[in-house]
């Protein structure tokens, strides 16, 4: 058994016996949130204690560091655009597995995880857990899924999910009993709990009962083809994609396992968010989560929506916050009862330049595969009269690399070719061919072309205009002239993939605080919507179909790396991977990265508890405020 | 009343339906025979027709300022670089977000001529805000005809003189700085530059269309009226925004700003002429039918002739409406593009392009004086319009 196995038994059984002393608890004091007594009075609904799993899990609040906290009150948020209710299931964070702070697994919906070889999983549900609706979740949901959606030909043409094959093969699913399931693959499979565990996850299971309706080989064909028909839709498996999703929970009438759920059908100005009576998390006092009863989304224009927050329009806000606007939500937090928050952003550069390794333009392609030209235009740019200006000096100067939370924090990787050495940069262009100049100082191409370098961007924040017109300044020192191409964020993309874009400016890595079983997919070529080598990553995902083979020596050993971590066993293993990974990265400068660390703000209202003071934002592993336990926020005295 | 020019005898008629020649006494002719003028009355009634229109231009109090505000305006587009204390794209990265300045003459209840105060800048970190304040103990007068930002001189002679500049260590900041620490005054009046020539050249562009091809429209009609007719709809019914949009993003993004510049106002220009040819055609097609032309055509006068000498100043008070209401929308047309982010791009800078900067809640709640270009276009717009104004009743000085 590896040390990850160890680790979930352990906290499994942590969890077993933990609950044995909290229905202890529950029988001495009934706690029972105020908002659901009255259906219980009723009878509409059925006590807590059946609601509640056998098991459930309890939150260790006070190893948290949180406050044990009380029923109700209706939390509002405010979000730019009607898709973006998927971030309740972000921000609610109930996984099979979860990521914890220190970036290992532990088992939330379920109640454990055996790992045998890193290639059988072995997961044991929490006996007596419900679906929202109140219907027990059972290995049932989990063979619906596998055996009548995953493998299904009409809604899964081109077969099971990614993190559920390995080398193209699909796992052996076996029902053992009414809460124990298990997949097993003739190799290891790393990529199967991480991708449960992940911000955005992928499913493995389906409320059966529910979706059974909406399937050809379940539903009573006539019933099926008037739900087709009043949904409006092609045929059963847009139906059924369509009242299955659960990321984005548009379905009100979908049951979930989230701490909310979604109670308004789209289109709608406002969602209304309503307590999951059959939750499955409960605080040290039997007190079931969440603790606030509603949450209101209300939809607006997204530029609006740090003025509005400014008005004291929502509780809790980080979304659509920019560190701008700091000073701003600042001067308005006394009078509208708020206080701002300076968390840290959580990826590897708030701002990095991407020289695209695939560009259609075979002059600059070819510089940028030279790396004295990539470490030249990282040396090139004055990091910290950026951070100054724009940062407040707040951020870190640093390349694109991973922060000191991650177990692979290396300075050396942050600061490598992260100075700012003109001298040194020009030497090295010079070296790279690049010693022609024209009249006006501009550096001329090997075909005599002036140096006219054109960065793309998303259009989306002045503050990379801003960053990239330093930027400008700063190689105009070397010769380079820099042009901003702001576009459309879906044009944006498409221009990488055609290779029309020579340089483009985004965000460093995703997740800069990695642990060994995050996925390393940023650091090697894996997916086409990577800018710096959108052809190589295209021949990743494609399996060698389509796009480039890497024939850079060490985008090569990277992708091999990466191929090395999929099929790895260990932690160890997988650590040693990262390491290697990210020094290459380092050395080559495969990604320019300016600077990180920077700040966003979080507006959070007075009488909102357990939010911390500070925190690294990041959509994975942290799922933005979802690692934070969005369920223990609580109101305090006072008002709700 | 005696006819002075008894009719010729002498010309033979054309046969009919054969040209008639274009004749015209050549003898001179005084309609005052019967009543000598004196010499007040003759400066009155025998003024020609550009006197009657700056007497009537003159009287008209609010259009004369106006005329002088612009023409202030355009001459100091000619020296922006040197009015402008500093240089437009000069950062100031120790002075951003400053409010304005003011500049002082006494210290301490002593005379010192024109000076600021050094500034104090404090970093309230609670709020993240800049705190700028005055250190009235170190007053640093300012200097004249001085030699500042070194700029170049219409894009093309390297120079550093300025009009005025701060002293040394001090700073001037009349209008406050932006978020990069760059002065919003220098950077108004560059923008004024391409924001109040825009105008010019569009208009140019668009009269010329307008005129011509609305001129020839109305006076030949028939099948070349219904074309240009048709046309002009089709142009009508292409929604602007969408052709902005795709007229901006074919621009490469590697044009110098002048290219850019020239290309907006060609855009403008050429979905501008449509309003203008209409309102010409309808024009002509009226006027053509007066008796003058039927005289001039009588009288053997050429088309141009015609269009251009007798039918034209017959609506030249409309043309001059019309093309002082064009400017100052020519000039929001630009803004407008700018602001929505598809007109002039950094680094080159006019007031929609600052707007564009200014458009979100920080700078309406913390920094206000970045929103202070509109003050230049709203006055520029409300003098053009009053000029207009003020022009059209001239060009008609009989009304």
């Amino acid at each position: 058994m590896t040390r990850l196995t160890r680790r979930l038994f352990g906290l499994g059984a942590a969890g077993l016996c933990l609950a044995g002393r909290a229905t202890a608890l529950r029988a001495a004091e009934p706690r029972e949130a105020p908002a659901l007594a009255a259906r219980v009075k009723e009878g509409t609904l059925p006590p807590l204690a059946e609601r509640l799993p056998a098991e459930p899990r309890i939150m260790p609040l006070a190893a948290l560091r949180k406050m044990p906290g009380r029923h109700g009150g209706t939390l509002r948020m405010l979000m730019g655009d009607q898709r973006d209710i998927r971030f309740m299931t972000v921000y609610g964070y109930a996984r099979l597995v979860t990521f914890d702070m220190a970036g290992d697994l532990v088992p939330d919906i379920l109640a454990r995880v055996e790992v045998e070889a890193g290639r059988v999983f072995t997961l044991h549900l929490r006996t007596g857990h419900k679906w929202s609706d109140g219907h027990p979740f059972t290995a049932e949901d989990f063979r619906y899924w596998w055996e009548d959606v995953a493998t299904n030909a009409r809604l899964n043409r081109s077969g099971p999910p990614m993190p559920l094959l390995v080398a193209g093969e699909p796992p052996e699913f076996a029902v053992l009993d009414a809460t124990t399931v298990r997949y097993a693959w003739k190799t290891p499979n790393p990529m199967f709990l991480p991708a449960l565990a992940s911000a955005q996850p992928q499913v493995i299971a389906m409320p059966a009962h529910y979706m059974k309706r909406f399937h050809a080989r379940h539903a009573e064909p006539a019933a099926l083809a008037a739900e087709i028909k009043a949904a409006k839709v092609r045929d059963w498996g847009a139906l059924h994609e369509r009242k299955s999703r659960s990321y984005r929970p548009e379905n009100p009438e979908l049951p979930t396992l989230d701490p909310w759920v979604n109670r308004t059908h789209p289109p709608a100005e406002r969602f209304v968010f309503e307590r999951n009576p059959y939750f499955h998390r409960v605080d040290e006092q039997g007190r079931q989560l969440p603790y606030l009863d509603r949450v209101e989304m209300a939809i607006t224009a997204s530029n609006l929506i740090p003025a509005k927050v400014g008005a004291g329009e929502a509780d809790l806000q980080a979304r659509y916050l920019r560190f701008d606007n700091y000073t701003f939500l600042k001067e308005a937090a006394k009078r509208q009862g708020y206080r701002v928050l300076l968390w840290e952003q959580g990826n590897g550069a708030q701002v990095a330049l991407k020289p695209n390794l695939n560009a259609a333009d075979p002059v600059w392609r070819a510089l940028f595969r030279d790396v004295r030209v990539r470490r030249a235009l990282s040396l090139g740019i004055n990091r910290k009269d950026i951070n100054e200006a724009i940062f407040f000096g707040l951020g870190r100067e640093a390349a694109n690399a991973v922060l000191p939370e991650s177990p692979f924090y290396d300075p050396a990787h942050e600061q490598a070719y992260a100075r700012h050495d003109p001298a040194e940069a020009n030497r090295l262009l010079d070296a790279a061919g690049l010693a022609r100049r024209d009249l006006t100082g501009t550096r001329l191409l090997p075909d005599g072309r002036p140096a006219l370098l054109t960065v793309d961007s998303s259009g989306e924040s002045t503050e990379e205009t801003d960053v990239l017109q330093l930027v400008a300044e700063d190689w105009a020192a070397l010769g380079i002239r820099l042009f901003i191409r702001s576009s459309q964020r879906d044009v944006f993309r498409r221009r990488i993939l055609a290779g029309q874009c020579v340089m483009s400016v985004w965000h460093g890595m995703d997740n800069a605080i990695p642990g060994p079983d995050n996925e390393p997919e940023d650091l090697a070529p894996t997916n086409f919507t990577q800018a710096e080598w959108p052809l190589w990553g295209l021949w990743a995902v494609s399996g060698g179909k389509e796009g480039e083979k890497p024939d850079l020596p060490a985008a090569w050993r990277l992708h091999q790396l990466h191929a090395a971590w999929r099929v790895s066993r260990t932690r160890e293993e997988r650590a040693a991977i990262w390491r290697e990974m990210l020094a290459i990265n380092a050395e080559e400068v495969f990604t320019i990265g300016i600077v990180n660390r920077t700040r966003q703000p979080v507006v959070v209202s007075n009488r909102l508890r357990n939010v911390p003071e500070t925190a690294i934002f990041a959509f994975e592993p942290r799922a933005y405020l979802g690692a934070y336990l969005p369920d223990t926020f609580f109101y305090a005295e006072g008002g709700g | 009343m005696t006819d002075p020019h008894p009719a010729s005898g002498a010309l033979p008629l054309p046969p009919p339906g054969g040209r008639l020649v274009h004749v015209a006494a050549t003898a001179p002719f005084n309609p005052h025979i019967e009543e000598a003028l004196t010499e007040t009355q003759k400066k009155v009634y025998l003024a020609d027709q550009l006197t009657l229109m700056w007497w009537k231009f003159r009287r008209h109090r609010l259009a004369l300022v106006s005329g002088l505000l612009l023409a202030a305006l355009y001459a100091m587009i000619l020296i922006a670089e040197f009015l402008a204390p500093y240089n437009y794209e000069q950062r100031h990265t120790g002075f951003i977000y400053r409010p304005p300045q003011a500049v002082h003459l006494f210290h301490e209840g002593r005379f010192l001529g024109p000076f600021t105060y050094a500034t104090q800048y404090r970093l309230d970190m609670e709020t993240m805000r800049r705190l700028y304040a005055e250190d009235t103990s170190r007053p640093v007068p300012l200097r004249f005809l001085c030699r500042g930002d070194s700029y170049r001189f219409w894009g093309l002679v390297k120079a550093d003189i300025h009009l005025v500049c701060p002293g040394e260590g001090g700073t001037l900041f009349l209008l406050g700085t932006d978020r990069l620490g760059r002065d919003v005054l220098s950077r108004i009046l560059i923008g004024a530059r391409i924001s109040l020539t825009i105008g010019l050249i569009g208009i140019l562009v668009s009269f010329t269309l307008g005129i011509v091809i609305g001129g020839l429209a109305g006076y030949y009609g028939g099948l070349f009226d219904l074309l240009v007719q048709r046309a002009i709809e089709i142009v009508q019914s292409l929604p602007h925004i969408p052709i902005w949009l795709a007229l901006a993003s074919i621009m490469p993004p590697h044009w110098s700003p002048l290219l850019v510049y020239f290309a907006i106002t060609l855009i403008l220009g050429l979905m501008d002429w449509t309003g203008l040819a209409r309102s010409v055609r309808s024009k002509l097609l009226s006027l053509r039918e007066e008796d003058y032309v039927v005289a001039a055509q009588l009288m053997g006068a050429g088309t141009g002739r015609i269009v251009f000498r007798h039918l034209v100043p017959g609506f030249m008070s409309h043309l001059i409406a019309s093309a002082t209401i064009t400017i100052p929308s020519m000039i929001l047309g630009e803004t407008a593009l700018s602001f929505l982010g598809l007109g002039l791009r950094p680094p080159i800078t006019s007031w929609g392009v600052m707007l564009n900067e200014a458009q979100n809640i920080n700078v309406v709640a913390l920094y206000p004086w970045l929103i202070l270009p509109v003050v230049p276009v709203i006055l520029v717009i409300l003098a053009f319009n009053f000029l207009g104004d003020g022009l059209r009743d001239a060009a008609d000085p009989y009304h």
